[in-house]
């Protein structure tokens, strides 16, 4: 039987806290978080779902977007971590914490 | 799909989802930047054009507010309306409440116009009850305006009516109308409007006074796809600032632009 990648299902309710994190120390572009992304082993993030998370956390007052110059394209829209943004990654990494801490109790009478 | 196909499509179908113009430019560019870094195809990438504008639509409307909707301003009960033995309401309800635009729908000869007409109180219904809260301002299908006079005129006289005085009158015209995106005051008399700008002018007549129940037949007949946005835009600051609005249309795109719906 042909693996599923479960990946990207797991990865949806996580996105937007991934991205939150990942621009915590500083902006970056919709391209370069999903390179990124694939960096830490999530696999390949589809367009479809990165930019309508980020767009989500920017109308939340999350991210604040800002356009650059591209060399010779016609910009690129780089994304910045608000205050707000900040405080709402803090509260989500705590709450995240506790449901990964119950997953892992869920599975942990199972033999990896 | 072809990449500018693609795009072309993702701006259409963001464009009908009623994402702003300016949020357009920005989401398009965006995903052809994307498109340039990755190589990939778009289809891959977004997958198609309609399901990733329904996503990202779905993003944008993490922050739309539901309208707060409150007491009923129109109660319409068990409705009948007969011309001669033809019956063109037959026992309908409704309610319209403070905060609200809602949309009357069906095909013409449904009975739209006729109740409007008996809400606005220029009909009396065969049977039932009309139950109304506040003042009226009612816009036509067609007729209602006088074709000698200047748009301004109209203001000046419907404006009285509501007890606006020359100068308030012509101030309000002249302000909604700029919201339609029409310069009223340099235009000539009613008898020389299009079809659309003599429904902007009717609109707007309706509005003046700020009546707390608007009621509007087939107002965007004749109107570009830029007004129709622009008479949206002013039916929700409308109904926001606590108003209430009944539309009349057989137009579909009206459906999701509108917070409820009465099909005849």
């Amino acid at each position: 039987m042909a693996e599923i990648d479960q990946r990207p299902a797991w990865l949806r309710g996580v996105l937007d806290l991934c991205l939150l994190a990942l621009l915590k120390d500083g902006e970056a572009y919709g391209y370069e978080l999903a390179r990124r992304l694939e960096d830490l082993g999530f696999g390949q993030v589809a367009g479809g779902s990165l930019y309508p998370a980020l767009l989500r956390r920017e109308k939340l007052g999350h991210l604040r977007a800002e356009w650059r110059a591209g060399e010779g394209g016609p910009g690129r829209k780089y994304y910045v971590l608000t205050e707000t943004g900040r405080d709402a990654l803090e509260r989500e990494v705590v709450a995240w914490n506790a449901f990964a801490a119950s997953v892992a109790a869920a599975l942990g009478g199972v033999p990896a | 799909m072809r990449r500018q196909t693609w795009l072309d499509e993702f701006a259409l179908e963001l464009a009908a989802r009623e994402v702003a113009r300016a949020d357009i430019a920005g989401i398009v560019v965006e995903a052809s930047g994307h498109l340039d870094e990755t190589a990939a195809a778009p289809l891959e990438a977004f997958g198609a054009p309609a399901a990733y504008a329904e996503l990202v639509a779905d993003a944008l409307g993490a922050q739309r507010v539901p309208p707060r909707v409150g007491e009923v301003r129109v109660a319409a009960r068990g409705l009948h309306k007969r011309y001669r033995r033809h019956t063109v309401l037959d026992d309908v309800d409704l309610e319209l409440h403070v905060g609200e635009a809602v949309l009357l729908m069906g095909r013409n000869g449904r009975g739209k116009s006729t109740l409007l007409r008996i809400l606005a109180g220029l009909a009396k219904p065969d049977g039932g009850s009309v139950e109304l809260h506040g003042s009226v301002g009612y816009a036509p299908q067609d007729g209602g305006l006088i074709d000698q006079l200047r748009p301004a005129e109209h203001f000046v006289l419907f404006g009285r009516a509501r007890g606006l005085d020359r100068k308030a009158a012509i101030q309000q015209g002249r302000r909604l109308a700029e919201q339609l995106g029409w310069d009223a005051l340099a235009a000539p008399v009613a008898g020389e409007l299009s079809g659309g700008t003599r429904q902007k002018l009717n609109v707007v007549l309706a509005a003046l006074g700020e009546p707390d129940v608007l009621l509007l037949d087939e107002p965007y007949q004749g109107l570009d796809l830029d007004s129709v946005q622009r008479f949206w835009e002013l039916l929700w600051e409308w109904r926001d600032a606590g108003r209430c609005a009944l539309v009349a249309t057989h137009a579909h795109d009206a459906i999701e632009r509108a917070d409820a719906v009465l099909e005849l």
